[in-house]
Order: structure tokens, then C-alpha cells, then sequence
């Protein structure tokens, strides 16, 4: 995996999260589709890294999020997406690195998260929704449009940030 | 090896514990934080504003079929407006003679003479339960935190941190009734202000604001515009929030609450206005 253009691109991301997909999504969703494409590049690194680069990149770009979003408190993205890219990883040891297996990867990873972030607000008494209108209102759209964006990004990641050595798919990140 | 596993994973449980609990309420940001929050401002209002005006471009071709009844409107509230303005001028010159008369100190006089910052937004959260958005004015240009946020059309929110150059801002519907930092906005009704008062909220899952702790006497019905009263001392006074959809007794059957349908809007914005109070208590 190429780390350094892994960063930049995920800065990028980042970036583009804020500030133009804030725009592209209908006013009506606005708070029912909120992507979180940092978390589906360290699902990538994840699957493609390892699980200890995983880990430490998630640490960075969750609290990095969180920084870039306080309002009530900071860490639960760093929490969750340092956890979820070190089990993925974890998880994913020794298996075939195929479409399928990545959608899930990014599709259970995704619920997971939320999930979390759900928790930790519930936990601070800072939300006050329940769990079922959480999952319906705001995880499971934003869980489906993270899987399309996954697809968007599967083939430029596939082509540019793995070196070339590891395309061929089957064996296992160092 | 499990063990040690396990061990890592417990302190660092503890340790983001810790961070929640700390950065929790917490007003102030360090210095790595107020650098960070600068630097992908400044990147972020390069993208944010052109991609908005690009999308906001489209949306206002689509939507040309109203312009002409909006124009209808417009030209009716000028109408409106210019009389008002007089009566108003008569009035401001008037009160302005009557403290005189009465020797309202500096201070009493200067209270309510607010000065607006106009700021743009530069990015908005994607987190669901911290929907800030960043505003590209800071401790620079004199923000500070609890500073009512507002549109041309009503309240959006209070700024909540505050950087050298950007500052992020909590919109209303982010101060949930039962969270544990919560503000409350204290309101009151345009034209009985003397008569109404109550605390407005936001409700998530119905999308509505509302108002409770109102008087049951109190004359508040369907169509009152509610304003923000600036008896706590955080909101300044008379700041639109929104229209009264309905009104109905409340939990305990003593006092009444009303639902209050928002006047801003909370995403897609461009262009805010920071209310700045004048700082009467400052030597």
C-alpha cells in the first residue's frame, strides 16, 4: 500500500466531505445521508494495509473529523474508526480480498460506526432519539450510500495506492 | 500475547473515556486545535462557497416560475416596510428624548444597540448528533462563544468554538431538551411581549421546534411569529425563531406548549450574521 498517497487522497477526501457534499445532497436528506469517506479509506487500508496501519490511521482522521465537527464533545470518531479499521483488520487476515467481501467490510463497518457514535452521544445524554428511529432515520441511508461511494473509489484504489505486487488480490497484507 | 491484546484495548477504552468526559462543555480550544480548524477553513471556504454558488445557480433556474409571484410579494412587504420605517424613526428619535429625560446611564442606553458580522460558511459537520457548521470569522474579527448566529430569516444557532479565523457554530436544533449542556432559549411572542414567555427546544424526530413552560393565559395562537426574548442573558433580544403551527396544553396541565415551525433554514447556507452584543459590563 502506498501510504503517502493513501493520506493526501483521504485529506482530500476529507475535504470534499465538509465542503461540496454538503451541497450535492437534497435539502429534505440533509440529515439523513452524512458519508463518512474518511472511514471507507481506512476500510481500504484496512483490507489492503493491515490491521496496525489501520488502526493508526483511523486514530488520525477520527480525531481529525472530530476536531473538524466539536460541538458537544470530541473522540467518538476517533474511538470508533481506530477500533472498527484495527477488527476489520483483524477480521480479514486471511481472506480473498474480492469485491464482495469489501462492500461487506465497508457495509457491516459502516452500521458498526454509527453505531458507536450513536452510543457515546446516548451514553453523554447528548441525543435523546432511540435506536430504532437512529437506525432508520440517519444509519441505514447513510450505510447505502457509503456502499455506492465504495464502489466509486474501489477501482482508483485498487489501481493507484496498492503497489503493484499486491494487485493480483489473493495473498495477505504484509 | 491475548492478554496484552486485551490490556491495550482497555486503556485506550479508558483513556477515550476520559477525552469524551473532558471535551465535554469545554469553551476553549488549544492552540494544534485552533491551527488545524484555521488551515482546513481556509481550504474548506475555496471549495464550500464556488460549489454552492454553482448548485444554488441551478436550483434558482429551476424555480424561475416563482419569480414573479415572489416578486409580487416583495414589492407589497417594501410597501409595508417604507411606512414602518417612518413610524419608526418617529418612535427612535421619541425614546431617544425619553431616556434622556429620565437619565438612563451610558450603559442602559447602549444595551440593545447590536452590531452585525457578516460571516460565510465555509463547511458543515457530517456527524449526526454535532451538525456544526464553520464559519470563516473568529476571535480575529472579535466572535466569541454564545454569540447568537442568525440568517435574514430567524436564528440559526450559537457559536460554539472559536478559532483565530474560523469559528464553529450549534444550530438550535442541536440543543436538545434533555441534553446535559443545553441553552435555552427563552422566548416571547412579536407584539405580546409583556404577555408571552417560554422556553423553546428543538424535537428530532418530529422536526418541529417547541415552545413549553407558556402561561395558560397567555394569547398565543396559530401564525404568531416567535421571537427570542434576551431575558436569559445568553441570545440577544428580538430575533426571529419561527411561526406558532399549533398550540396544546402541556405535560402537566398547568402551562401550555406551543410547535413552532423553524423561519431559517439549517443547511445550505451560505451567508450568516453573528450578533454581536455591545460589552456593557467591560470597563
Amino acid at each position: 500500500m502506498r501510504f503517502n498517497r493513501t493520506i493526501l487522497l483521504t485529506l482530500a477526501l476529507v475535504l470534499i466531505q465538509t465542503s461540496i457534499v454538503p451541497w450535492l445532497v437534497p435539502y429534505q436528506w440533509s440529515d439523513r445521508l452524512l458519508p463518512n469517506l474518511a472511514f471507507i479509506m481506512t476500510v481500504y487500508v484496512a483490507l489492503f494495509g493491515g490491521r496496525h496501519a489501520a488502526f493508526l490511521f483511523g486514530l488520525g482522521f477520527g480525531l481529525l473529523e472530530d476536531l473538524l465537527f466539536y460541538g458537544h464533545l470530541m473522540g467518538s470518531y476517533g474511538f470508533g474508526m481506530a477500533l472498527l479499521g484495527y477488527l476489520i483488520g483483524l477480521v480479514s487476515e486471511r481472506r480473498p480480498r474480492t469485491l464482495a467481501y469489501t462492500l461487506l467490510a465497508i457495509g457491516v463497518g459502516s452500521y458498526l460506526l454509527d453505531t458507536i457514535v450513536y452510543l457515546v452521544y446516548r451514553l453523554f445524554q447528548l441525543t435523546d432519539v432511540t435506536y430504532g428511529f437512529a437506525v432508520y432515520w440517519q444509519i441505514l441511508p447513510t450505510l447505502l450510500l457509503q456502499l455506492i461511494i465504495a464502489l466509486v473509489l474501489y477501482l482508483p484504489v485498487r489501481r493507484r495506492l496498492l503497489k503493484s505486487a499486491s494487485v493480483s488480490g489473493e495473498e495477505n497484507a504484509a | 500475547m491475548r492478554n496484552k491484546r486485551l490490556f491495550i484495548l482497555m486503556i485506550g477504552l479508558i483513556l477515550f473515556i476520559a477525552m469524551l468526559g473532558f471535551t465535554s462543555g469545554r469553551t476553549g480550544l488549544s492552540w494544534p486545535e485552533r491551527f488545524v480548524n484555521d488551515a482546513f477553513g481556509t481550504v474548506q471556504g475555496a471549495l464550500y462557497r464556488p460549489v454552492g454558488a454553482v448548485t444554488e445557480f441551478f436550483r434558482d433556474l429551476g424555480r424561475l416560475s416563482d419569480v414573479y409571484k415572489e416578486n409580487e410579494q416583495l414589492r407589497l412587504t417594501v410597501a409595508q416596510y417604507t411606512q414602518d420605517k417612518i413610524r419608526y424613526n418617529q418612535l427612535e428619535s421619541e425614546n431617544a428624548r425619553l431616556k434622556d429625560e429620565l437619565g438612563f446611564t451610558e450603559r442602559q442606553k447602549q444595551l440593545y444597540n447590536y452590531k452585525y458580522l457578516i460571516a460565510q460558511v465555509v463547511a458543515s459537520s457530517s456527524n449526526p448528533y454535532d451538525k456544526t457548521i464553520k464559519i470563516n470569522r473568529g476571535a480575529h474579527d472579535g466572535v466569541k462563544p454564545k454569540m447568537a448566529v442568525q440568517t435574514v430569516d430567524g436564528l440559526v444557532g450559537i457559536v460554539s468554538k472559536v478559532s483565530e479565523f474560523t469559528s464553529t457554530v450549534m444550530p438550535i436544533t442541536e440543543l436538545d431538551p434533555t441534553s446535559s449542556d443545553r441553552i435555552s432559549i427563552s422566548a416571547t411572542v412579536l407584539g405580546k411581549e409583556d404577555q408571552t414567555f417560554g422556553i423553546v427546544d428543538y424535537d428530532k424526530e418530529r422536526n418541529m421546534l417547541q415552545m413549553s413552560k407558556i402561561d395558560e393565559n397567555a394569547p398565543i395562537k396559530e401564525g404568531d411569529l416567535v421571537i427570542t426574548s434576551g431575558l436569559v442573558n445568553v441570545l440577544p433580544k428580538g430575533i426571529l425563531i419561527g411561526t406558532v403551527v399549533s398550540t396544546q396544553v402541556g405535560d402537566f396541565g398547568l402551562t401550555h406548549t406551543a410547535t413552532i415551525k423553524p423561519a431559517a433554514k439549517f443547511d445550505h447556507l451560505t451567508e450568516v450574521f453573528v450578533v454581536v452584543a455591545p460589552d456593557v459590563d467591560a470597563p
